[in-house]
């Protein structure tokens, strides 16, 4: 029955609806998480706080470890599932970017977005910043169009480059998310706490 | 306790069941032995001789006819615009275009009904849809269509008018009720119609 949209069981207006109502959802527990804090968030960097590791490598394992149980009942289409393709150069080079810009700035967009919106200054700028980069990249678009494109893998998955079933993978990647979450406790008792 | 052993306890075994299943491969439209067989009793499939005369004599563009007979008698005699897909060639990648779309109608016809119902049975069982039968077959379609024999004269007017069609229709398509001929409409294939499938859609986020 599922994905919805694939099977044209909601309509993409609908789809956009729920968009927004999960936007709204995903925008409040940010911020009540205190992910409006740029200090809390690069804290995952100096290994303070590891709590942005923990938030989204959960989210993670939950959406996989649903998605794998829906598609076992027959409730979903994995093949359906849009991934998005991997252009590997670009990813490599635009993960450092983005990477860069989150230590330095102290937020990612989705963040600076819940911060700004709570009047956080700094976020505006780094939102401002966003924008800037974007339009560089837009206007520059020509010259990066071949690099941008380089090494297109289409849209592969871990367990098929591995060759192991997505359930095998599933579970090696519960694995390396308990032992990372613990692996970050132990740094967070080494350094000191940080009060926000 | 720790949230991260919470965690633990309800996500290791989550991953250690789905490591443990077998991938769910099943296509999402296949049916039950049971659903098959109700719908294959209920007779869903058929459509009368009258009605593909009509749809014949019409031209309608949505019907394809399809001969599940093996060449041979499909060089002898075909209904007009047919195509031959021998039922033993069914699964055959080459004729997949033609049974797996929604643009059509297809009709499949045999001598009796016996192989027609093979070919719609596993069509149905592949999740194909528009798939149809003739019903009585062509034996059943000689008989109806092109030697129709009159109605009692007490029949009612309804049973009149059938003949009447059946008779015009018959002259139409070549019975005996005008000069007996050969079929000899050439049959090309027709394009197969591509099925919209469902697709992919693009999602935008991240963190």
């Amino acid at each position: 029955m599922g994905p919805l949209i694939a099977y044209e069981i909601i309509t993409e207006n609908t789809n956009l609806f729920f968009a927004f109502l999960i936007g709204i959802g995903f925008g409040f527990v940010l911020e009540r998480a205190g992910f409006s804090s740029s200090r809390k968030l690069v804290g995952v960097f100096y290994g303070y706080d590891t709590v942005v590791l923990k938030v989204f490598f959960t989210a993670g394992i939950t959406a996989m470890l649903g998605l794998l149980f829906f598609s076992l009942f027959g409730w979903i289409d994995l093949d359906l599932i849009y991934i998005n393709p991997t252009y590997l150069y670009s990813t490599i080079v635009g993960g450092m970017i983005m990477g860069t810009g989150f230590i330095i700035g102290g937020y990612c967009p989705g963040t600076s977005i819940c911060a700004a919106s709570i009047g956080k200054i700094d976020a505006m700028f780094f939102v401002l910043g966003i924008f800037i980069g974007v339009n560089i990249f837009n206007e520059t678009y020509p010259l990066w169009e071949n690099f941008y494109k380089a090494k297109f893998l289409g849209a592969p998955k871990l367990s098929e480059f591995l060759g192991i079933s997505d359930g095998i993978m599933a579970l090696l990647f519960v694995g390396m998310a308990m032992f990372a979450f613990w692996l970050g406790e132990r740094f967070e008792k080494i350094k000191k706490p940080v009060i926000y | 306790m720790k949230p991260r052993i919470l965690l633990a306890i309800f996500a290791i075994p989550l991953a250690l069941i789905i490591a443990a299943v077998p991938e769910n491969t099943t296509h999402a439209f296949k049916l039950t032995a049971s659903q098959l067989l109700e719908e294959a009793n209920s007779g869903v499939q058929y459509y009368s001789p009258d009605e593909i005369a009509d749809m014949i004599i019409n031209k309608d563009p949505s019907l394809q006819l399809i001969d599940v007979r093996n060449a041979d008698e499909f060089e002898k005699f075909n209904l007009p615009g047919a195509m031959n897909i021998p039922l033993a060639d069914i699964l055959s990648k080459d004729w997949q275009g033609y049974l797996d779309q929604d643009g059509r109608i297809n009709i499949f016809y045999s001598n009796g009904t016996l192989k027609s119902d093979k070919a719609w049975m596993i069509t149905r069982q592949l999740g194909y849809e528009n798939n149809y039968v003739l019903l009585g077959g062509l034996n059943y379609w000689v008989e109806t269509i092109m030697n129709p024999s009159a109605p009692k004269n007490t029949s009612p007017n309804e049973e009149f008018a059938k003949y009447d069609f059946r008779k015009g229709a018959g002259k139409a398509l070549g019975g005996s009720a005008g000069a007996v001929g050969e079929s000899t409409t050439s049959t090309k294939l027709p394009m197969p119609m591509i099925k919209s499938k469902p697709k992919k859609k693009r999602v935008q986020g991240g963190c």
